[in-house]
This record gives structure tokens, sequence and C-alpha cells, in this order.
């Protein structure tokens, strides 16, 4: 038995590494362009005084401002936290896939959904980040739930699911 | 590791109501465990304060399950390949392999708090589950360093 590890295809590399490129230059322009990003959401949510249900006083406003602004924070870090996160998750189990697997198609799937999944998921943060300003913070939420994290984060869960089935039936075959 | 980190994602995420409603009736199930005095103000800063822990809990098992997930396969990767004596691999094996079910630890600690009071639940989870697998996987850690200093400087 070969006991090195098989590289994934490399168009799967390629997405992991563009997706941790992605949340490096996420994380650089958080700090670097913070407060731009700020004046922009601020600008966009006293623009829909109605969603954030800003009432022209300026003590209650404030305060419902600066807690979308603090999720709008929030959203843009777990963005960075989840796409670096994400990007080594899938170099390391579509590499368990591609040489585990034996099955084609079902090697084939497991990686596509790994990787679609893990690349899609950390999108809905920036998703969400960018729709509190116009829909609020839980309208923002529920969209980028229902948009990206329920079917991204749900095919990367069934693909684990599959693969660590797979990985156990391995070690029973031995 | 990788598959139940993500899985507890999904579920601190969609079952946070569930898991609230089922966190705050274990507390009053358990009510001698959380020092209830009678006093409903002082009992609800008491349960809120559980069930925040509970939650607590959850997200570092999230996260160190994800991490420790990745350091497992990205170290066990290393000590196939780099240490050369089969002992000293199957030692790393087994430290690095105890440790990566640090994140357990929290799982434990979430129903503990739950189970036996907020102070005597961290206790127990610290004590009994995340101190000993985190040391195995610093242990682990630390040796496949030595193992790999030893063998850069005979090189």
């Amino acid at each position: 038995m070969n006991h090195a590890w098989r590289l994934p295809p490399l168009w799967v590399v390629l997405v992991a590494v563009v997706l941790i490129v992605c949340a490096e230059v996420g994380g650089a322009s958080m700090v670097r362009f913070r407060i731009e990003l700020t004046r922009w959401a601020r600008g966009a949510m006293l623009a829909h005084p109605g969603v954030h249900g800003l009432v022209g006083v300026r003590d209650v406003d404030e305060r419902v401002l600066d807690e979308a602004l603090v999720k709008f924070d929030a959203a843009l870090r777990l963005f960075h936290l989840h796409a670096e996160g994400m990007g080594l998750v899938i170099l390391a189990t579509t590499t368990v896939a591609a040489t585990l697997a034996r099955a084609r198609r079902s090697r084939e799937a497991i990686i596509a959904l790994l990787t679609v999944g893990g690349a899609g998921y950390p999108l809905g943060y920036l998703l969400w980040s960018w729709l509190i300003p116009y829909h609020g913070i839980e309208r923002g939420k529920a969209i980028a739930e229902w948009l990206i994290w329920i079917p991204f984060g749900g095919a990367t869960i069934v693909a684990l699911w599959w693969l660590a089935g797979l990985v156990v039936l391995r070690l029973v075959q031995r | 590791m990788i598959v139940l980190g993500e899985t507890g994602g999904a579920v601190m995420s969609q079952g946070k109501v569930p898991t609230e409603r089922w966190a705050a009736a274990r507390v009053a199930a358990n009510a001698a465990a959380h020092g209830f005095s009678g006093s409903s103000e002082y009992d609800d800063a008491v349960r809120d304060r559980a069930v925040y822990s509970v939650e607590a809990g959850l997200s570092f098992f999230h996260t160190h399950a994800e991490g420790l997930g990745l350091i497992l396969f990205f170290m066990s990767t290393i000590v196939a390949s780099a240490v050369p004596w089969r002992r000293a691999r199957a030692a790393l094996y087994v430290l690095l392999g105890l440790g990566s079910l640090f994140p357990l630890g929290y799982l434990v600690y979430g129903v503990a708090v739950l189970e036996l009071g907020r102070d005597a639940g961290i206790e127990l989870a610290e004590i009994w589950i995340l101190t000993p697998l985190g040391s195995a996987m610093i242990a682990g850690l630390i040796g496949l360093a030595v193992t790999l200093a030893v063998r850069s400087r005979r090189a």
C-alpha cells in the first residue's frame, strides 16, 4: 500500500489558495479601510432609517447605529476568520478524500462538495455585512443564512460525514 | 474532529433557541447545584450566566475542533515524513491523537456546568479533560520539535 498523500485536483488547490488570499486581503482591508467602511455603513444606514427603526432622536438612534456597526464589523471579522480556516479545511479534507476514497464518483462528489461548500460558506459573512446597512441585522442574517450558510455549510457537513464514513470503512476493512 | 466541529457550528447557529431552552431546563432541574435562592432576580442572573457558559463551551468546541483537526492532520503528516524512529513516531502519534481530543473537553464543560453548577462544572472539565488532553498536545508538539531539531543537527 502506498502511504503517501495524494494531491487533490489542481482546481481545488487553486480555490483553497484564492480563498486564503481573499481572507488575508479581507483582514488587511478591515484594518486599512476601517474608517471608510464604518463611514459607508453608517451613511447607508442613515439612508434607510425605517429598516433600523431610527426615530430621529440622537440618543436613541446612536445606540441603534452603534449596535448595527458592531455587527457589521463582526461579520467582516467572521469572513476573515472563516475564509482562512475553510481554505485549510478544504486542503486537508480533499487530500484525505483524494487518498482514501477509492470509488471515482464518490471521490469526485466529496471533493466537489467540500470545495464548493467550503469556499462558498465564508462569503455568507461578507454578504451579511453588506446587507446589514440595507436590511438590518436580523433580516440580513436570515437572507445570508438561506442563500449561503445553509446550502454551502450543509454541503460541507454532508461531505465531511460522508468522508468520515469512508475512512471508518477503510479502517474496518484493513 | 473537523466534522464534529462543523456540526457543532451548525447546531450553535440553527439550534440556538432549543439549546438555550434545554440549558435553562437543565439549570432549573439542578437548582441546588446552581445555588438558587428563590429570589427570581438572583436566580435569573445565575441561569443566564450558566446558559451563557454553555454557549461559550459550544463556541469554543466549534473553533478548537476545526483548528485541532487541522493541526493533527498537518503535524501527523510531518511525523510520518520526518521522524525516522518507529517508537518515537508511535509515541508522537499517541500524544498528538490524544491532544486532538482536547475540544471534547468543551462539550463536557457545557454539560458539566448545567449538571454540577458553573464553578464545579468548569473545574471538572479543566482538571479532568482540558488540562490532560491539552498537555498531551503540547508534549507531542514539543517532542516533534525536539525530534526535528535533533535530525537537523545530525544532517
